[in-house]
């Protein structure tokens, strides 16, 4: 998944401001994807918000000394999400590899609904928390 | 992985180019410390920490992609992403092995053999991913890599 590219950045002007931009960016990218990555069986649209959460915590990592503790709070939550929907990937990955081996079909099935939940969880506990809105709040200070 | 590096004089307030500067030059920094024993399948870790380490670069490159000579920076950028996607190769099976190693234990009896003959043949692509990946640790290429990132670095400091 290409990412979106970010309009107005200048070399010149102080990193904030150009940090701002990014961030804002990547995490309309992150929210803009969540709606269809919460049905079940939409790997394609997990594996994407995989690679959102991915991208937005990396620009976290570098930039949210710039944006207090509601940047660092994302971050963290970004993290989180990224493990949790990598794990989901790396049973959709592995589950053509089982063949015949019904018993590891059985295994990643299982492991693959319940890391579900558990993103699922993540998500909307992040957002009744408000991570996402504080962030974009920062953003803007 | 260790957390990422703090960057010595990191300021908010300061030109973005300049930041771009200090930012990527440590973190190209990371990847070449974390380039011994890749390719050593029997301590993983190794090439984790520097596939984490390439794609914190990466990621500093694209966030401030905008501050570099943009001929420079798109071929610095294509040689960091194919270091990473030979990386990832490697990693895919590393961590499937990994998986499936342990899920072999506890597998039942009729059904072993087969968990056999996947990893077996998943250490073949590990060995094949490794073959790949080589060349990239080559110290000659390696050198040439940090180079090119270190001019990329010097034009913006310009």
């Amino acid at each position: 998944m290409k990412a979106r590219r970010v309009e107005g950045l200048d070399r010149d002007v102080p990193l904030r401001p150009n940090a701002a931009r990014i961030v804002a960016t990547r995490l309309a990218e992150l929210l803009a994807l969540s709606g269809a990555a919460l049905d079940p069986e939409a790997a394609r649209a997990q594996h994407d918000l995989r690679i959102a959460a991915k991208r937005l915590r990396y620009v976290l990592e570098i930039t949210e000394s710039c944006f207090g503790a509601e940047a660092e709070t994302a971050r963290k939550a970004a993290k989180q999400l990224q493990g949790v929907l990598g794990e989901i990937h790396d049973c959709d990955v592995m589950l053509p590899g089982a063949g015949e081996i019904e018993s590891l079909q059985t295994l990643l099935r299982t492991r693959r609904e319940l890391l579900f939940q558990r993103f699922r969880e993540l998500w909307l506990a992040e957002s009744d928390r408000g991570t996402w809105s504080a962030l974009e709040h920062a953003l803007q200070a | 992985m260790a957390r990422a590096r703090e960057v010595p004089g990191f300021d908010c307030e300061e030109p973005f180019a300049a930041a771009a500067a200090r930012v990527v030059r440590v973190r190209a920094g990371e990847v070449f410390e974390h380039s011994e024993g890749v390719l050593d399948i029997d301590e993983i870790d190794h090439l984790h920490d520097m596939r984490v380490a390439t794609r914190r670069l990466r990621a500093a490159l694209e966030v401030f992609g905008d501050c570099f000579p943009r001929k420079r920076f798109r071929k610095a950028l294509k040689k960091v992403k194919a270091l990473a996607d030979a990386l990832g190769e490697r990693r895919d099976r590393d961590v499937e092995i990994e998986f499936l190693s342990e899920f072999a234990e506890a597998a039942p009896e009729a059904e072993r053999p087969a968990v056999a003959a996947r990893i077996k043949s998943l250490r073949e692509e590990q060995r094949q991913a490794n073959e790949d990946l080589a060349p990239y640790l080559e110290e000659k290429r390696l050198g040439k890599l940090r180079r090119r990132l270190e001019k990329l670095v010097e034009e913006v400091e310009r």
